[in-house]
């Protein structure tokens, strides 16, 4: 070591005691400046040089902003926001006739949910770039993000569910990804029953969907479950592969001041699942198929259509048909975050409101089933008795321990909400070897590959709910905001604070290498199948079907074929079909119309995409491009003449004459 | 003619088929909303993009300045030159079978014809095609611009940058030009002229070999890496690319840095050092010695300088410091981290 770093340390642990020493003194006296914890080489750590490329890709949900933002570790810009279950304007996601089925549902149409967890593809338990995963909280619901185009394909709705909270966590090949209820409510014909038969009439469910192809997510099973609230959810993998962890609280069955009444038992329980045998009950025919209503909305990559599939059945298991199938693992204080170490053998619970961190041991799990170690039975489901699966306890971990994450060379990171900081400890021995304070209220944390059996434990991230006077004051709402913390020494070193778009609930990081190579630069055209897309403006074409105008245009640098049309009538709805011919990468047109009352659409190369109009009003209504394109994107625009309803205009454009010697021939 | 003689024609009749099997002709254009370039591949009997989209994009793009759109199908050459090359591939051959040196005259004579007429052609279709534009259509108008790209070399085309290179189809036509006149040297006896034959060709591989490293601080270059410009050559570097494309470095610091962050850059590429204690001479990297002395300031701040012998450390003045080898100072950069990233490097140089 050189005197150089030695110093380097004295000051960092010089600066700590007197940020401890600070916490301390801001009891009596309000700070007048945010502390800096920035470890000396941080601005070299994090700075990416224009033109080079950050190491990692990392995930976070927008939360309630419905999307997913990417950001580049360890520089955190933001690379890009993908639209999941909100609709986004920007680029017309969920407005234009090809993109909004995405967000249908039994429900109808839904403009918005609440985006928590996401969660990379894994292959053998480690992630592999294929897909990404995320849940909508509010109407449960699951979506599947392509990483070649960074866009939502598909998205599931889950049935006999209410609050998806415990989702969409992987098993180690992505067969299942998993959703649980964080709300139990009536399930099956009678669900008009008063609240207070809760304990009577509330269930919760673990549903277990196949995510491993495109377009064929669907629900394998449900397992029904006591009326408890399941929180998360983590695979076993290794040794524990076959097994999926849930947490639950609220085993007191509260309905009303959750935060009073759900918080009385000294223990909640960890559901472990033996997902194998749920598969053999399956397939001996011990669930029951029972009639349920969900959407299924997938994306066709060729002609980048949504559609919804109606699906109305699905199959449920009770525990009590399929012994052995679930265990409770008593776990104090109403558990929140359940964490699978890389070995698979420690299943880490962070009770809120626990004074230590329980840690299961899955080889004495395994033999306290064998020996019958139970507490008891609810409903069909075995307790096993809390010392015989005990691995060990972290003692004093802090306050209000939530997510766990690990490093890989044995380490594990604790998220405390309370008392806000990020503690790491060693599994095995269970002692606590540091701290970080981070601002403010840190909900999960993440390591790239940190819930995987191969961490790349070189940075954490831990994501803050509260940033008060951690930016330029921007009114009473701030940003939310991420940390990235330096995990590569013995000691955590701070290295960057960045806001965030909406709520960053969750995180998942891997190397950039994995996937970087593999973006699609356009969409081919010869390969577009929209049945409205032109691939020349030869193809185009202006045609009416009743009261119905379609127009299929082509848009290239830097015009619009045609950008002069003629005939359209009050009263007449016209289907504005623009398709971007050019191949060429990160070429993107905008179609934006006067009066339109829906978003823009943005096109990328080699796309098509429908923008819908009904004129109200006789005029002369201007288009253009959104998009800044080309060096003459201002002069790319057209007009569209609209007469009043039973003009005898004659519908007409300025297409190409072979484009309307064609149209003359097809009639 | 001579058995050998006749083998060296049939050979050579042969390698003119690689017209057939390879681009004749490499065109790049490069600007600075496109890095990765764009580029147009002639081929015998057509003209393609590098990539799928490239001749589309160039056309599109040439609307602006009122070019004519290329149409390969619209080019009589290209329906002519697959029957010309054909025929004197079958010609070669029939001399060859036939023995008789009047038609390897006239194999000779009519490649040297139809080369030079082929390359007049071509700078004619050029010529066209970057003069023969439709201001009354045209977008952008720059009085007196016209863009016709270079026969052989880079010009500047507005924004793109345009570099014409002959391609591997018309290497293999030159080397079988050369396999021709080492045919007509052998074509009497024996003896003396097949040293001379072997020459001839020896010339010809030569002339494929890829290129050595050149000078980089004299033309105002700048660092590939830190862009700062290079002043002083003695402790520089230089990757130069399979294709021979050459990046230059002011450092050796700069140099690994590039690598390290470039996996593709290690694809066949050479990488070059200069020899601290001889001026103007390269070292490749896995054969040169680096050595680390504090008391010597490199533009970067590692203090790296490359020599090729042990014993020139002294004359170097280094006979203190340590020695490295290439993958080490690689280790040694990559450890150092970001800190030989461009920014702090720079801020170190100031």
């Amino acid at each position: 070591m050189s005197p150089l770093q030695l110093n380097r340390r004295v000051v960092v642990g010089a600066v700590g005691a007197v940020a401890i020493a600070g916490l301390v003194f801001a009891c009596q006296a309000t700070r007048s400046k945010p502390i800096n914890l920035a470890a000396g080489d941080a601005a070299s750590r994090v700075y990416i040089a224009p033109g080079q490329y950050d190491e990692f890709y990392s995930f976070l949900s927008g939360g309630f902003s419905g999307q997913v933002a990417v950001y580049g570790i360890p520089s955190g810009r933001l690379l890009k926001v993908i639209p999941v279950f909100s609709q986004n304007p920007e680029n017309g996601y969920g407005y234009n006739d090809e993109s909004k089925e995405m967000l249908q549902t039994t429900f109808g149409s839904i403009p918005w949910d609440d985006s928590h967890h996401p969660e990379l593809s894994q292959t053998d338990g480690v992630p592999d770039g294929r897909w990404l995963f995320i849940n909508a909280n509010n109407t449960p619901r699951v979506a599947r993000i392509d990483l070649t185009r960074f866009e939502t394909d598909e998205i599931l709705q889950i049935p006999n569910a209410a609050g998806g909270h415990a989702s969409p966590f992987t098993t180690p090949n992505t067969k299942y990804i998993v959703s649980a209820t964080r709300f139990s409510v009536p399930i099956g014909a009678k669900r008009d029953v008063p609240i207070a038969s809760y304990k009577e009439n509330f269930k919760g469910t673990l549903s277990f969907i196949t995510a491993d192809q495109p377009g064929k997510m669907d629900i394998a099973f449900q397992i029904l479950m006591p009326g408890y609230n399941y929180d998360l959810g983590h695979a076993g993998k290794g040794p524990s592969e076959g097994w999926f962890f849930f947490t639950s609280y609220n085993s007191e069955g509260a309905y009303t001041k959750l935060e009073v009444n759900a918080s009385q038992n000294d223990k909640d329980y960890v559901a472990a699942v033996n997902y194998k045998k749920a598969e053999e009950c399956v397939a001996s025919g011990k669930a029951k198929t029972m009639q349920a209503d969900y959407d299924h909305n997938y994306t066709d990559p060729k002609s980048r259509i949504a559609t919804t599939e109606k699906k109305t059945s699905v199959k449920l298991l009770d525990p009590r048909d399929c012994e052995g199938v679930v265990y409770y693992l008593p776990t104090p204080k109403s558990p929140h975050g359940v964490d699978v170490d890389p070995t698979g053998e420690y299943i880490v619970a962070g009770g809120k409101l626990a004074t230590v961190i329980p840690v299961h041991s899955f080889t004495k799990l395994a033999k306290a089933i064998e020996a019958k170690q139970f507490d008891s039975t609810i409903d069909g489901i075995p307790v096993l008795k809390y010392d015989a699966i005990l691995a060990g306890e972290v003692q004093k971990p802090g306050l209000g321990p939530l997510h766990t994450e690990f490093d890989g060379k044995g380490n594990a990171y604790t998220s405390m909400f309370i008392s806000s900081e990020v503690v790491k400890w060693k599994l095995g021995t269970w002692e606590v070897l540091d701290r970080m304070p981070v601002y403010y209220s840190v909900g999960h944390i993440m390591i790239p590959g940190g819930d995987s059996k191969k961490p790349w434990g070189k940075y954490l991230v831990a994501m803050n709910k509260i940033t008060k006077d951690r930016y330029l004051p921007t009114g009473p709402e701030m940003a939310q905001s991420a940390q990235l913390i330096d995990i590569s020494g013995d000691k955590m070193k701070m290295l960057l604070d960045f806001p965030t778009i909406g709520e960053p609930h969750y995180a998942q990081a891997l190397p950039a290498t994995l996937i970087k190579d593999k973006s699609v630069k356009f969409h081919s055209l010869a390969e577009n199948t929209n049945p409205h897309a032109v691939r020349a403006e030869s193809e185009t074409n202006i045609s009416r079907t009743g009261k119905t105008v379609h127009v299929e245009m082509v848009a290239i640098r830097s015009h619009f074929a045609p950008d002069n049309i003629e005939g359209v009538q009050v009263g007449d709805t016209v289907k504005f079909h623009v398709t971007n011919v050019e191949q060429d990468w990160d070429i993107l047109h905008g179609f934006a119309v006067l009066g339109a009352n829906t978003s823009e659409l943005i096109l990328q190369p080699g796309e098509t995409r429908t923008l819908t109009w009904v004129p109200k009003d006789e005029g002369i209504y201007p288009f253009y491009c959104t998009d800044f394109c080309s060096a003459l994107h201002q002069e790319m625009q057209g007009y569209i003449r609209v007469s009043p309803a039973g003009s005898n205009v004659p519908l007409a454009a300025n297409i190409s004459p072979k484009a309307k010697a064609q149209m003359a021939g097809a009639k | 003619m001579t058995r050998l003689s006749r083998v060296l024609l049939a050979i050579a009749s042969v390698l003119l088929l690689g017209a057939f099997l390879f681009p004749l002709w490499r065109i790049d254009l490069v600007a600075p909303q496109y890095p990765e370039g764009l580029g147009m591949l002639i081929r015998v009997n057509t003209v393609t993009g590098i990539k799928p989209n490239d001749l589309a994009n160039i056309n599109g793009l040439n609307h602006y300045i009122g070019m004519k759109p290329i149409e390969p199908t619209a080019i009589p050459e290209l329906h002519i030159m697959p029957w010309i090359v054909a025929g004197l591939a079958a010609f070669g051959l029939l001399g060859a079978a036939l023995g008789a040196r009047k038609l390897l005259y006239g194999w000779l004579g009519g490649f040297v014809t139809l080369a030079v007429v082929g390359l007049i052609d071509f700078w004619r279709w050029e010529y066209d095609y970057g003069h023969n534009i439709d201001f009354e259509h045209a977008i952008i108008k720059v009085p007196g611009m016209t863009y016709q790209p270079p026969l052989i070399g880079t010009k500047q085309l507005l924004n793109f940058t345009a570099a014409s290179w002959p391609a591997l189809g018309t290497v293999c036509l030159g080397i079988a030009f050369a396999f021709g006149v080492a045919a007509l040297l052998v074509a009497r006896r024996r003896g003396a002229n097949v040293k001379r034959a072997s020459v001839a060709m020896a010339v010809a591989v030569a002339a494929c070999a890829p290129q050595g490293p050149r000078a980089i601080a004299d033309q105002g270059k700048s660092c590939d890496y830190c862009r700062m410009t290079i002043s002083d050559e003695r402790f520089g570097g230089q990757l130069i690319t399979r294709k021979g494309k050459v990046y230059a470095f002011d450092a050796i610091e700069c140099l690994a840095s590039y690598y390290l962050q470039n996996a593709a850059a290690g694809d066949g590429s050479s990488i070059w050092v200069a020899d601290f204690a001889n001026p103007g001479r390269w070292v490749e990297a896995k054969n040169a010695l680096f050595v680390r002395n504090d008391a010597h300031q490199s533009p970067m701040g590692l203090n790296l300088v490359a020599l090729r012998h042990d014993a020139d450390k002294a004359a170097a003045g280094q006979a203190q410091g340590t020695t490295l080898r290439w993958q080490e100072v690689l280790a040694l950069v990559e450890s150092h981290g970001r800190s030989s990233d461009p920014a702090e490097a720079a801020g170190v140089a100031r």
